[in-house]
């Protein structure tokens, strides 16, 4: 399978179907990553140490399956026959662990290999090209918030825009309310609380915090054994290149030698102590402006140039 | 369990379960599956040697009839082709260094490993060879019909798996062994607490170091190095990495009111450790329990539908010159996997029916060299061996060497018999003692 590379600016595709009343069965799918849950970071290259063995699903990946399950099973009870996929990013390595949610009451579980580096948006367009109704034909995505490896958690709101789907993201509370609906809980800034009313076709991503994963039973553990991992491998025709590593933090800027009679006030011109220091600003401004004026920000500390600011 | 509880083992799940994916618990699956029994190898880490820990040597001789050319594809951190005894003080070191390049050819004698890498390997043999590996599942007690053990309950839901053997390879301070009656009330004295440190260091760092080189390596073992405490010390190295740590007698330890990483601490700071160590990065700090009594604390190893095997039947060998486990965890294990075997087959897995375990560890090394040596563990741990053999071998050194002019230099004899006296060492004390000694290890 190849996914083209590209944005579908021209308008989003409606891929995912609402199911409902004239659906006899729901699919839920939990999509997830293998990555390294401590990767271990030399503080002054950046560089990534190789930890064999020190992969696996996160806290909110484990969330997004237990959650996945939780709904499917209250769907079901209310008259509409669901089920869960999990549809897992990773390498052959991890067929062991996800054999094991097959125990868990996991109905498939699809393995997808990208064989190259990629964007969060381009992962979104591999993963939604696995989750159209030609294949697993998904009514509701659940996505952990942020994978372990230093996501940024915008994976599932490129899958939703792939999809065309509503979505739901951050949330710290789920509760099934009926066939193919259900209420989320976001959390918002002063302690507040935000409740969503989430109907399918959509794509929700939950914290870690929402649910711990169901143990499974031996019995379950043992019959598991004997089935399959599906792998679908995906290539790109224009994967992302890697120019250059580096650890996540601004530029060293490039100062003058600091002016002074005496050692402390060449220390205070040199740290800015005690001068005003730089004050918050509000801005309202339409998205796209918006957008713009936080890379400019960024740029000012540093942060998207190998060049130090000056 | 209730009589209403007890399950119908008629049909069991399966012919063998083995508890613990250890050494021991992998080569008894890997000889179970082999001779076509059903097995499942229960594991409570999220893979096998997730728990484990092993400052040692693994002796790779075992091997050769169990995996033929295991040396090709066995998860090894280095070759070890020096091994050096040192006796310590305080500020001096006396280190017999022997070195060979015989053992960094094959078939090879012995390796430093990563347990996670080394039981995961073999583990993978078991299953391979039709073993059913359960992870992240604990056996947290056995089930019974009468006396004969059924099979075992894990901590899953559901989680009772009945068999006709099962295999207990749970490591020191088995809970099934003692469960099962098998073993006499625990005497702290027959443990030790091994502590280890997994230092980093560059590959050419510690080739520099060590003089060593491509993937040849070296194991020191350390006496007088405890402080007060009896035990000893280890310094292995691994291919980016060494492993230096402590073994200390457990009731000795909680006495002596030290933590052991204090203990650790001041070994690490020794002349002659600190600087192999020096630059390198603390990667990991564990701990675990050691039988190390061995012979004089091992269980039954057998009782009806249930065996014994590795660390759990006390197999590990802590006797000085020789600290070997994982050898003897192999080669029990293995045993009983072939005892269990035979027995299914034939229908009888009473206490009888199993007897052929015992007799198949009687006909090799491990219970020959246990009960061989089964007085070195007290002998090493004795004061003689603890605090004066390091300060008197020291002194005699310190003495010898050192240029005294313009006094003469003083005849060897003298020299030993003033540092046995400064040191409280009787002549027939030491006479007596090394008679013991050659009778142990001879």
């Amino acid at each position: 399978m190849v996914v083209p590379r590209g944005w579908p600016w021209g308008g989003v595709p409606l891929l995912m179907t609402a199911g409902s009343a004239n659906t006899a069965s729901l699919n839920i799918v939990a999509c997830v990553k293998w990555a390294e849950l401590r990767p271990e970071i030399d503080p002054l290259h950046g560089s990534v140490g190789d930890q064999p063995r020190g992969s696996g699903l996160s806290s909110s990946d484990l969330a997004a399956i237990e959650s996945a399950l939780v709904i499917a099973e209250a769907w079901s009870q209310s008259g509409t026959e669901s089920s869960v996929t999990v549809l897992c990013a990773g390498p052959e390595a991890a067929d062991a662990a996800l054999q094991d949610l097959l125990a868990v009451g996991v109905e498939r579980v699809v393995r997808l290999e990208l064989k190259e580096q990629r964007s969060s948006a381009q992962v979104a367009e591999c993963l939604a090209a696995v989750l159209t109704p030609e294949h697993l034909d998904a009514q509701l995505v659940i996505c952990g918030d942020v994978s372990a490896d230093r996501g940024s958690g915008s994976v599932p709101a490129f899958l939703a825009h792939q999809l065309g789907a509503v979505q739901a993201l951050g949330l710290i509370g789920l509760e099934p309310t009926g066939s193919g609906r259900l209420t989320a809980t976001r959390r918002l800034d002063g302690g507040r609380r935000e409740r969503l009313l989430v109907t399918a076709p959509a794509v929700i991503s939950v914290e870690g915090s929402v649910a711990d994963l169901r143990r499974a039973s031996l019995a379950a553990t043992l019959a598991a054994k004997s089935k399959k991992i599906e792998v679908r491998v995906l290539r790109t025709d224009s994967p992302v290149e890697v120019h250059r590593l580096r650890p996540w933090r601004p530029r060293p800027r490039v100062l003058a030698p600091p002016l002074g009679d005496d050692a402390l006030s060449r220390i205070l011109a040199l740290t800015g102590a005690q001068a005003s220091s730089t004050s918050s600003r509000t801005l309202v401004l339409d998205p796209e402006q918006a957008a713009e004026a936080v890379l400019e920000q960024l740029a000012a500390w540093g942060y998207l140039s190998d060049a130090p600011p000056t | 369990m209730s009589n209403s509880d007890v399950p119908d083992v008629d049909v069991p799940d399966f012919d063998v379960v083995v508890v613990g994916a250890g050494p021991a618990g992998s080569a008894a699956a890997l000889e179970l599956a082999r001779a076509g029994r059903s097995v499942c190898l229960l594991e409570r880490g999220p893979y096998p040697g997730s728990k484990n820990m092993y400052g040692g040597v693994i002796y790779g001789r075992v091997l050769d009839s169990l995996i033929p050319n295991w040396w090709e594809e066995a998860p090894i951190q280095r070759w070890v082709t020096r091994r050096s005894t040192m006796l310590m003080t305080g500020n001096q070191a006396l280190t017999v260094d022997y070195r060979s390049n015989t053992w960094g050819e094959a078939p090879y004698n012995g390796a430093t490993a990563f347990r996670p890498d080394f039981d995961a390997w073999l583990a993978a043999k078991a299953e391979a060879a039709g073993a059913v590996l359960i992870c992240s599942t604990t056996a947290t007690g056995l089930l019974r019909d009468g006396q004969r053990v059924v099979g075992v309950r894990t901590d899953r839901p559901d989680g009772d798996l009945t068999a006709r053997v099962v295999i207990c390879c749970d490591g020191v301070n088995s809970f099934l062994a003692k469960e099962a009656g098998l073993y006499p009330p625990s005497d702290p004295a027959n443990y030790t607490l091994g502590v280890k440190e997994t230092i980093a260091l560059p590959r050419e760092v510690i080739d520099e170091r060590f003089a060593v080189r491509g993937n040849h390596g070296v194991d020191i073992e350390i006496l007088g190095c405890t402080g007060k405490v009896p035990g000893g010390g280890f310094l292995y190295t691994n291919a980016e990495s060494l492993a230096v740590g402590l073994v200390l007698s457990l009731p000795e330890l909680a006495k002596c009111g030290r933590r052991p990483e204090e203990i650790l601490a001041e070994l690490k700071s020794h002349p002659a450790i600190a600087p192999l160590i020096e630059g390198g990065e603390v990667k990991e700090y564990s701990a675990h329990m050691i039988p190390e009594a061995g012979y004089k604390m091992m269980p039954e190893l057998i009782g009806d539908g249930i065996l014994v095997a590795g660390d759990a039947a006390a197999m590990c060998l802590a006797a000085g010159i020789w600290l070997e486990g994982v050898n003897f965890a192999i080669g029990s294990g293995a045993a009983a996997g072939q005892a269990a075997a035979r027995a299914v087959q034939r229908r009888d897995t009473s206490t009888a029916g199993l007897g052929d375990y015992r007799r198949r560890l009687e006909a090799n090394f491990v219970m020959t060299d246990h009960r061989k040596l089964k007085d070195a563990p007290h002998l090493v741990m004795s004061d003689l061996a603890q605090q004066q053999l390091p300060r008197i071998a020291c002194g005699v050194m310190e003495q010898l060497f050192t240029v005294t002019n313009p006094e003469p230099k003083p005849g060897l004899r003298k020299i030993i018999r003033s540092q046995m006296k400064l040191n409280n060492l009787k002549l027939r004390d030491a006479i007596s003692q090394g008679v013991k000694a050659l009778r142990t290890y001879g």
